[in-house]
């Protein structure tokens, strides 16, 4: 549930890399800037769910409040985390 | 100012473990083409871009660079984990893990660490756009030099393929960089001024 979550963010995150790359260099193109907003508030939302479920994707206090969960297992690179 | 996300940019999940491989492909964290010469590339010519395109496309790919990286220095830690003595021998991952055990250190395939020397930072937009296209295309012939080696392994060429993809569309974003920059030039001679000096 956490990864497959975590692989929808990316999901949406690496589609607006891409049209932000693409914006760089084409910053009049409205279509873009229209599918840009569109995915980053598709993004945003899942970020919302992830970190409401699972703990702050950037650094911060979790709702929760208890601990400070940012530093939980697992990191980025540990095959847990993907 | 730059602000982490737990999370990496593409997920790796590496089920075999391969030294030999992870010595490879090291290269692409440490090596004259690599992402962390990319990004220091990148974030280093940005402050001589004389426009606004091309300081923000430098400002980006410079940040994708460093997330990618992460994803090297991950692929190269899932690799090297659980190893023996007798492994880390039979791979000849011996030499670099003297040093480094199995931590992750900037070194090139053949074990040289990272130098500056391995990128341009001139001052001249024209020059350094230039010399951002080719580190696009020399870091695709490495990962297309990746590639030939771990047909075996379907997670690590996963990976790796996506990374390749990204210095294809790099070199994209660069060229219309470039372009963008020479419209706005003398078109009978581009190379009458540095535009980011003169």
């Amino acid at each position: 549930m956490r990864n497959k979550l975590l692989k929808e963010i990316s999901a949406t995150q690496f589609a607006l890399t891409e049209l932000g790359l693409y914006l760089d260099t084409h910053p009049c193109d409205q279509k873009a800037i229209a599918a840009a907003k569109e995915v980053e508030a598709k993004r945003d939302e899942l970020v919302k769910q992830f970190e409401e479920k699972f703990g702050p994707l950037t650094v911060g206090i979790d709702e929760s409040g208890a601990d400070f969960s940012w530093i939980c297992d697992p990191w980025p690179w540990e095959k847990e985390a993907n | 100012m730059w602000q982490y996300q737990k999370k990496l940019q593409y997920p790796i999940k590496i089920k075999q473990t391969n030294p030999k491989l992870a010595s490879l492909i090291m290269s692409q964290y440490g090596g004259p083409d690599g992402e962390i010469g990319a990004s220091l590339r990148y974030l280093s010519q940005r402050y001589a871009m004389p426009y606004a395109e091309l300081k923000g496309l430098l400002t980006d790919v410079g940040t994708e660079e460093l997330a990618h990286l992460e994803m090297v220095g991950t692929i190269v830690y899932q690799l090297t984990r659980n190893l023996t003595e007798e492994d880390i021998k039979k791979a000849g991952f011996d030499a670099y893990f003297v040093d480094h055990t199995a931590g992750i250190y900037p070194v090139s395939a053949a074990g040289v660490p990272y130098n500056a020397f391995s990128f341009a930072s001139k001052g001249d937009a024209i020059t350094d756009m230039h010399e951002s296209m080719a580190a696009e295309q020399k870091a695709r012939t490495t990962y297309d030099n990746i590639l030939r080696y771990c047909a075996d392994d379907p997670d690590v060429r996963d990976v790796i393929k996506f990374l390749r993809q990204r210095e294809v569309v790099h070199y994209q974003r660069f060229g219309e960089g470039l372009r963008l920059l020479t419209d706005r030039l003398n078109e009978k001679n581009f190379y009458a001024i540095n535009p980011s000096f003169d």
